[in-house]
């Protein structure tokens, strides 16, 4: 039997049950922009641009590699990113020119010596 | 609520130029607020909500439930409007289902397919909530699981595990310890933990919240 079947049986999410390493039980706070992430994705859903089905879907959409790899709030803006432009809110373009901006300013004024 | 930096828009208090991912975040954020689809406003609004939601709700609900029979059992059996008198506000139509915690049975809380968590209790969840390792084994292995947080249960005390969803989040009512009797409410607050109320840990003399 192909080792893909699980692959199809179980989305990226759906990992109840399945072998996992000892669990690492050491706290720490979350970094401002993983907070801020966390306010925007409330926003998002008082805003009905995202709801929190979309939000897990988006996630899952990511693929099991990309889930695997990237960290909680990683996943969220990479999948918000995603669905707004699927639902046409943003653009590729908005946000390539954007991202650039924000990298041009941050390179003038690092994180926490921004005005 | 403290009165730390309430810039929350750019500053995160390091030196370190933003990673890609924090890139990503101020880029959509800001096209949306430009879009005038949200506003600045109303992030850093969500954010003081954010900060306002600590498990010390959830520990002062259990202690009261501890020393009101009354409230306790209007608490089992509506979560959510038992919560409400304490002025806690839920999003949504989410239900809080709140698992007490007996002498025959020990409730553990997860979310295998994501994050769901109590959080107008509890505030925002730990990193080992939403990772692989809770999340998969929560509800194959509980003990085990329990045992990697040093909480020990006996053969004769059943183990079951709520899997919360997006609509439906569960909280543990702990036990109350022994040698408690003469505690007031806000002492018994004080031991109850958020990982009690998640069902990792016991409350404990030995274990008290930081004032």
């Amino acid at each position: 039997m192909s080792n893909t079947r699980s692959l199809i049986e179980r989305l990226p999410n759906d990992i109840g049950g399945v072998p996992a390493a000892k669990i690492d039980t050491t706290d720490r706070e979350l970094e401002a922009w993983e907070k801020r992430c966390h306010a925007l994705a409330d926003v998002l859903d008082f805003r009905k641009l995202i709801n929190t089905e979309e939000k897990r879907c988006g996630v899952e959409a990511l693929g099991s590699d990309l889930v695997a790899k990237l960290s909680y709030y990683e996943r969220w803006i990479v999948a918000f990113a995603n669905i707004l432009l699927r639902k046409e809110v943003l653009t590729p373009t908005e946000i390539a020119l954007k991202l650039q901006e924000v990298q041009a300013r941050s390179q003038i004024h690092p994180a926490g010596t921004a005005p | 609520m403290s009165d730390h930096n309430h810039d929350h828009e750019v500053s995160d208090g390091s030196d370190d130029a933003p990673g890609y991912y924090e890139l990503l975040e101020i880029t959509v954020r800001e096209l949306l607020i430009e879009k005038q689809l949200i506003t600045a406003a109303e992030i850093r609004r969500q954010l003081d909500v954010l900060d306002s939601r600590t498990p010390a709700m959830g520990a002062r609900i259990v202690a009261r439930a501890w020393v009101d029979p009354a409230f306790k059992d209007r608490l089992l059996a509506d979560g959510r409007k038992a919560c409400e008198e304490f002025g806690v506000t839920f999003y949504d139509d989410t239900s809080l289902i709140v698992l007490e915690n007996t002498e025959t049975e020990h409730n553990l809380i997860c979310c295998t397919l994501c994050s769901c968590y109590p959080r107008p209790v509890l505030g925002l969840p730990p990193d080992w909530y939403k990772q692989k390792p809770y999340r998969a084994r929560a509800i194959s292995e509980p003990r085990k699981v329990l045992a990697e947080f040093g909480t020990i249960v006996p053969d004769d005390v059943s183990v079951r595990v709520g899997d919360s969803t997006a609509m439906m989040r569960f909280m543990v009512l702990p036990r109350r310890p022994e040698g408690t009797e003469s505690f007031r409410e806000e002492e018994l607050a004080a031991l109850v933990t958020r990982d009690t109320m998640i069902g990792v840990a016991h409350p404990s003399l030995n274990a008290r919240n930081p004032e």
